[in-house]
């Protein structure tokens, strides 16, 4: 039988080293941090069904970036497809679309203060949070014909707005909001060309704005109660269209619905985004490169205010986010490179040059200022 | 624990020894060189490591028994393969002669095809799947069935029973005659699939009255909407019509309903949402054979339709909202000729000639479309010829060429040239070297699918080149053959589907891969004892997969870098002990880390996967009277319960166990 023990022998030499090799995942440690002063949240969306949106802080003074800050702090991760991030009396609100989480962090800490998930709501996949008060805050979705309701001191659901869109065609999407006075306004994104209005007091939907272009994309308000709306312009293409792909910027007074600006814009290889200024009267948008107007201004000037950068061979970088300092107005710019790798960060001043550049997390989309 | 199994795995067999007197097979004479294999670097796999367990997919074979790169998103779903470095739609599948990848997606998702039902199964790496057919930039998978050898009626039935709800079910009746031969066989397969897993992607927080927090803790989850409930039933049919002429069909359907498993960082109550994909497949093919002394002839037809129905939606009630609906039929019909002319011992000829007209229809609703994908028609035509010279008894000399046309497209001709020389003739000692240029058509989703579909892809295309020795020796207790191959393969015009500011993707011809590396296999036989046989297999492969394409900005680090989710090196090794009545196997793989970023970076903590070695072990024991065979098997998966995930946030069973019963009559 020495062949027998001989194979024994090499059957025990094979499981000793695969018991000493055996990988597992680490379980993560939880980091300290003590973010006190200014700083910038920078969030990545990651890529969709992959789990790896991530967090990043960004130091203006030292100039200095910590990326993954989220699960170093809390030892858990992100989630999957993170969409916006806000902040509110130390607090910051992270909608992690497809994990159907809004994490609530502190900003100097990071440490998780509350969740609200989707169970006993109606929330399917959050985009963005508005808060209506220190107790109310509001909650779009991508798919939810619900705009969802929470207390953000509680994470508390309390309620849900139906937005009664018809579902023939495209989704109940709703996307950012802005307020005006008692309304809340959210742009509809997915095959609409609608603005809902909320009556915040009320908790109820009261009407709806159609716009002339598909797809609104993004929106905020200026101080003189006007609603600035960017579209995509849908998609056209060989065999199928859905609108004419022409982007469309438009300015309408809040209250009446009344379109005050409406300009076509090159159709967009970048992430049409609009983002104000601290005291909301200067607009910033990108249509491939970025643009400034005053609120005032009756276009789009044609030379942009910032060429999105460009490499030795003279390509531009595909932007796709945007954000304003609100007490400096400093600019920042993301640019997904490849869509999975890090991606980059420009910072300039709010002349317009480049103060710094540096990397952070995969498809950073959402800026957030301390 | 860990170190208590492996002893207790070892010491099983001891007392059981010299209970039964058995017959052992003889060994078999492996190194018989044909002109058909000039140059070709194939694994074989047969089916004695096919029909292992009842419960295994071809995914879970290729993993265990081969070099290939098996991307699994977990048990029972989605499982693709990739050959040295290469993209799942770079390797082609035949079953039975017909190409069954998806014409919409280019792959094959090998979990739908029970091992059960393929009798051999031939991997054809790089060049050498231009042997079979174009379009394998990393190779081919030939999955074959094969005639019941016993005469008269023969019934086989096994249950399984695992862990997590699993029960599979297979039951095989044939019969065969002098001229007559049928097979029918049936395999379901159901699983709750619910195991459970500590999720090291959460942290659950405790708080006090006060609502201070306490502490935090990683949450004992189990896998969501895992369950999957699969049907098979294959028939086949074949019929000596003379000595010469052989009549062969095959039938092959498939209903499956899979829950697609939550993220680990998906906060969602399965309760409330429902994922599901269900489709029903049917495959069919018919063959005729003639075989002449110098002539063979065969001629094929076939038929497939696959409709795959994929829903996300909601189960709330006044929230209920479908999420994503989507629906796709297809249908294909193939004719295939081919005819080997031997003109002479050294000589040979080949030729053939086939024809697939696939229809596709897609529609679906999600965020970023709602409707028709595309509904499409394309035929797809080949010739090839190949021819075989072995002007020395040591050197034999192949070329092969091909001509593929899709519908209006003309795809330039695929060269291949291989050679082999017997270095040395007592160990068969052989050294085997090929180049080839291949081509792969893009999928009809990559040029159709809209939104985003491109009609101006053009195909991809590479060079390869293969070179290697092999041996096979065969003494009087021990066999062993092996191989070690060095490849060299630069892929262009890499489709890649990215997204776009729309929020769809779309694809394109982007990049530019360049695939190195060794792949060897050694496997031996050894009769140690009167009734006592060792059989050791190992597959070892070094597969550097690097994009050179040109990065898409100077911010693009991901030049020369490693391709997301491919193992730089990949292992495995299979062991069977068997004595008289008894069986022991112990299986064990491992892969190197993998990426998943382009850049390869690796400083935070989704930025790589960590390699893992997974080790399962099995011991049957067979029990045989007059008419009656009968054999228990036990086997436990996951041998030292290891932590791992093949792909980000899919975490994957740890040890789990299955118990079979097998009756033949």
């Amino acid at each position: 039988m020495r062949f027998t023990k001989l194979f024994l022998y090499m059957l025990l030499s094979v499981s000793v080293l695969t018991v000493a090799c055996s990988g597992s995942d680490d379980t993560s440690e939880e980091e300290s941090f003590s973010a006190t002063g200014q700083g910038v949240f920078v969030l990545c969306e990651g890529n969709y069904n992959a789990g790896n949106a991530s967090l990043s802080f960004y130091d203006p003074v030292k100039k200095t970036v910590e990326n993954g800050v989220f699960v170093r702090a809390n030892g858990r991760k992100l989630g999957d497809t993170g969409q916006s991030i806000i902040l509110r009396d130390g607090v910051a609100y992270i909608a992690v679309e497809n994990s159907g989480v809004i994490w609530g962090i502190d900003t100097e800490t990071f440490k998780v203060k509350g969740q609200v998930t989707t169970a006993g709501t109606k929330i399917i996949n959050p985009r963005y949070v508005h808060f209506v008060s220190d107790t109310k805050a509001y909650v779009t979705d991508l798919y939810s014909p619900y705009i969802n309701v929470f207390n953000p001191k509680t994470f508390k659901w309390t309620g849900a707005i139906a937005t009664g869109q018809e579902e023939s065609r495209g989704y109940c999407s709703t996307e950012e909001m802005v307020q005006v006075g008692r309304f809340v306004y959210t742009n509809c994104w997915s095959y609409s060309n609608k603005l809902l209005v909320v009556d915040a007091e009320r908790d109820e939907m009261v009407r709806e704005i159609t716009l002339s272009s598909w797809q609104p994309k993004s929106m905020k308000a200026d101080r003189n109660g006007k609603l600035w709306v960017i579209t995509d312009g849908g998609y056209s293409m060989e065999d199928e269209s859905f609108s004419d792909n022409i982007p469309h910027l438009y300015r309408l007074d809040a209250e009446t619905g009344v379109v005050e600006l409406d300009q076509t814009l090159d159709t967009d290889e970048a992430n049409v985004q609009i983002e104000m200024n601290g005291t909301r009267d200067v607009v910033y948008l990108i249509n491939n490169d970025i643009y400034r107007m005053n609120i005032t201004d009756s276009h789009v000037p044609v030379r942009p205010f910032i060429e999105a950068p460009r490499d030795a061979n003279g390509r531009r970088h595909k932007l796709y986010g945007i954000g304003v300092n609100p007490r400096n107005g400093d600019v920042y710019v993301a640019d997904a490179v490849d869509y999975g790798q890090s991606g980059a960060v420009y910072r300039y001043d709010a002349s317009g040059a480049l103060i710094d550049q540096f990397r952070v997390g995969i498809n950073p989309n959402h800026f957030a200022f301390k | 624990m860990r170190w208590l199994c492996s002893i207790l795995s070892l010491m099983l067999p001891l007392p059981l020894l010299a209970q039964e007197d058995v017959h052992l097979d003889n060994v078999q004479v492996v190194a018989h060189r044909r002109l058909k294999d000039v140059g070709v670097e194939m694994t074989k796999l047969d089916t004695l490591t096919l029909h292992d367990n009842i419960s295994l997919s071809m995914a879970d074979i290729l993993s265990k028994h081969s070099t290939v790169f098996v991307k699994s998103y977990g048990r029972a779903t989605e499982s693709l393969v990739e050959f040295r470095g290469t993209s799942p739609s770079h390797t082609q599948v035949t079953w039975n002669g017909m190409r069954i990848n998806s014409p919409m997606l280019g792959t094959l998702d090998f979990s739908t095809v029970p091992a059960y039902f393929i009798d051999e199964a031939n991997l054809y790496h790089g060049a050498s799947s231009i042997n079979l057919l174009g379009g394998g930039l990393g190779g081919a998978v030939e999955m074959v069935n094969k005639p019941v050898e016993k005469r008269g009626w023969g019934v086989q039935f096994v249950q399984g029973i695992g862990s997590f709800g699993t029960y599979d079910d297979f039951l095989r009746l044939n019969y065969a005659n002098d001229r007559l031969s049928s097979s029918t066989r049936i395999v379901y397969s159901t699983a709750d699939n619910d195991y459970k897993y500590t999720n090291l992607d959460k942290k659950t927080d405790v708080y006090d009255a006060e609502g201070n927090w306490l502490r935090s803790y990683h949450p004992e989850e189990r896998n969501k909407s895992g369950y999957f409930d699969d049907f098979h039933v294959l028939q086949e049919l074949y019929y000596k019509a003379s000595e010469t002429d052989n009549l062969k069909a095959f039938l092959w359907y498939t209903h499956s309903k899979r829950g697609l498993p939550f993220l680990s960082v998906d906060y969602k109550d399965d309760s409330d949402f429902k994922n599901e994909q269900k489709y029903n497949t049917l495959r069919s093919v018919l063959q005729w054979d003639r075989r002449g002394d110098q002539t063979a002839l065969s001629v094929k037809g076939g038929y497939s339709y696959s409709d795959v129905g994929y829903e996300y939606y909601t189960t709330r009630q006044e929230a209920h909202t479908s999420i994503t609906n989507s629906r796709s039929f297809s249908n294909t019909a193939f004719l295939l000729a081919h005819a080997d002319w031997m003109l002479s011992s050294r000589f040979m000829l080949m030729g053939g000639a086939d024809f697939y007209y696939h229809h596709v229809k897609s529609n679906d609703r999600s965020p970023f479309h709602i409707g028709k994908n595309f509904d499409k028609g394309r035929p797809e035509y080949t010739v090839n010829v190949q021819a075989r010279w072995r002007p020395l008894d040591a050197f034999s000399l192949a070329a092969v060429v091909r001509e593929e046309i899709y519908k209006d497209d003309w795809v330039a001709p695929i060269p291949a040239l291989f050679a082999d020389v017997i270095l040395w003739k007592p160990w068969n000692l052989v050294l085997k070297a090929s180049v080839a240029r291949n081509y792969r058509y893009p999928s009809m989703d990559d040029l159709y699918f809209q939104p985003g579909g491109n009609p101006d892809l053009s195909p991809e295309k590479g060079f390869t080149y293969d070179a290697g020795v092999e041996f096979a020796v065969q003494k009087k207790h021990w066999t062993l053959r092996g191989n070690v191959t060095a490849f060299d393969s630069h892929i262009h015009d890499w489709i890649l589907w990215t997204p776009n500011t729309k929020g769809f993707w779309e694809p394109s011809n982007v990049k530019k891969v360049h695939n190195y590396g060794l792949e060897s296999s050694v496997e031996g036989s050894w009769l140690m004892a009167k009734a006592l046989k060792l059989t050791l297999a190992a597959n070892f492969a070094w597969t550097p997969s690097k994009n050179v394409g040109e990065q898409v900005n100077d911010n693009d680090a991901s030049y020369g870098k490693q391709l997301c989710y491919v193992p730089k090196t990949s292992a495995n090794v299979n062991a069977r002990l068997q004595w008289r009545t008894w069986t022991l196997a112990y299986q064990w793989c491992h892969y190197s880390e993998r990426y998943t970023t382009t850049s390869n970076e690796v400083n935070y903590i989704t930025g790589r996967l960590k390699p893992y070695y997974m080790t399962d072990i099995s011991l049957e024991k067979t029990f045989r009277w007059r008419h009656v065979e009968c054999a228990v098997k036990g086997v436990c998966n996951n041998l030292y319960s290891t932590r791992y995930v093949t792909v980000l946030s899919r975490p994957m069973p740890r040890r789990n166990y299955e118990i079979y019963l097998t009756i033949k009559l």
